[in-house]
């Protein structure tokens, strides 16, 4: 359990300590690319909730998810229609429904615990 | 194989948490530059683009003064080329003035030259006439003219200067030159080459000889130093 969060932590000090600059047309790309990851993120917490959690797909989603958002954006300021609208608007939504998903499962997780403890 | 197979979706775990914390953490920290570099209020761009405007228009203000700067100089370096000239041409005013000063006998005049005395004839008692062995003007018209004639620059009778106005009258014994009255002897003094002015008096039937005709005592002396003083009030 360790790892996962170790990766997460060396992960950030990377990040943080980067003095690697990229164009400020850039940006764009790079915040659609956290968006999908934090899509993928919850999908994959809520996959894993309801049991259908497959490590393939999770992996294959997180790191497709970033590249496809991030050339979306891309084409989309090179042909000059905010594409990377599609993708704020998609993951957005994916990304609260799963919330909502994850938060339905752990109350009634919780609630049934409860019952448990109850009767017991 | 089962905590293999654990191990292995820890790994793989980890390397997604790895790269979502350094998305995370690169999108934060750039943001956080972003914000921190162009933190402008309209204030401050105001004032930026004012200090700009400014400085643009220092700069052409800077131009035009430089173009200025060199006409000036230009307008300086011929004005000095003209000043030059002018000096020059000052200097030889200054020579000629000079020059025509001594003629005119403002300055004291220092230099060779000659110094003949004209006496009057020692008394002859077969001579009724006392104006045969008398000078007079025309004696002296005669010996200054010579010298002008030989190239004197300065003449003086008795010490004094004579100029280009002056006037001589014969008033009985005595010789009036410029209302000053000078006796015998005649001691006239001239400044120029003392060889020439010497040899022109000299010549034969000349004015020496013509002098001595008239029963004056004429006499002839080089010096190396003559000295005439200005004409007084001239």
């Amino acid at each position: 359990m360790w790892l996962p969060v170790a990766g997460l932590i060396i992960g950030i000090i990377l990040g943080l300590l980067t003095e690697i600059r990229i164009p400020e047309e850039y940006s764009n790309y790079l915040s659609i690319a956290v968006l999908a990851a934090f899509d993928t993120l919850f999908g994959g917490i809520r996959a894993y909730l309801q049991n259908i959690y497959d490590e393939k797909v999770f992996v294959s989603g997180f790191f497709f998810n970033i590249i496809l958002a991030a050339s979306l954006a891309f084409l989309g300021v090179h042909l000059g229609v905010d594409l990377y609208l599609a993708a704020i608007f998609a993951f957005g939504v994916r990304l609260f429904q799963n919330i909502a998903v994850i938060r339905r499962i752990l109350l009634t997780k919780w609630s049934t615990n409860k019952e448990k403890l109850e009767k017991s | 194989m089962n905590r293999m197979k654990v191990r292995g979706n820890h790994v793989i775990l980890s390397l997604v948490s790895l790269v979502l914390g350094f998305i995370l953490a690169f999108s934060y920290h750039l943001t956080k530059m972003e914000n921190e570099k162009p933190k402008m209020t309209d204030k401050q761009y105001e004032q930026t683009l004012a200090l700009r405007n400014q400085l643009i228009e220092q700069e052409k203000t800077n131009r035009e003064l430089q173009k200025e700067l060199n006409q000036k100089q230009e307008k300086v370096q011929k004005n000095e080329k003209e000043l030059a000239k002018e000096a020059q041409v000052f200097s030889n005013l200054a020579e000629d003035t000079e020059k025509y000063r001594l003629f005119l006998g403002k300055v004291k005049v220092k230099g060779k030259g000659v110094k003949v005395t004209l006496s009057d004839g020692a008394y002859d008692p077969e001579e009724e006439n006392v104006n045969n062995y008398l000078v007079h003007e025309h004696h002296i018209f005669k010996v200054i003219n010579e010298l002008y004639i030989s190239g004197a620059a300065a003449i003086a009778i008795n010490g004094q200067r004579l100029t280009s106005h002056s006037y001589i009258l014969c008033n009985g014994p005595v010789i009036t030159v410029d209302g000053v009255q000078n006796p015998a002897p005649f001691v006239i003094t001239a400044i120029g080459d003392p060889d020439v002015l010497s040899s022109s008096l000299n010549l034969t039937g000349g004015v020496k000889d013509q002098l001595v005709n008239d029963n004056i005592v004429f006499k002839l002396e080089k010096e190396d130093n003559i000295v005439l003083n200005p004409i007084l009030g001239g």
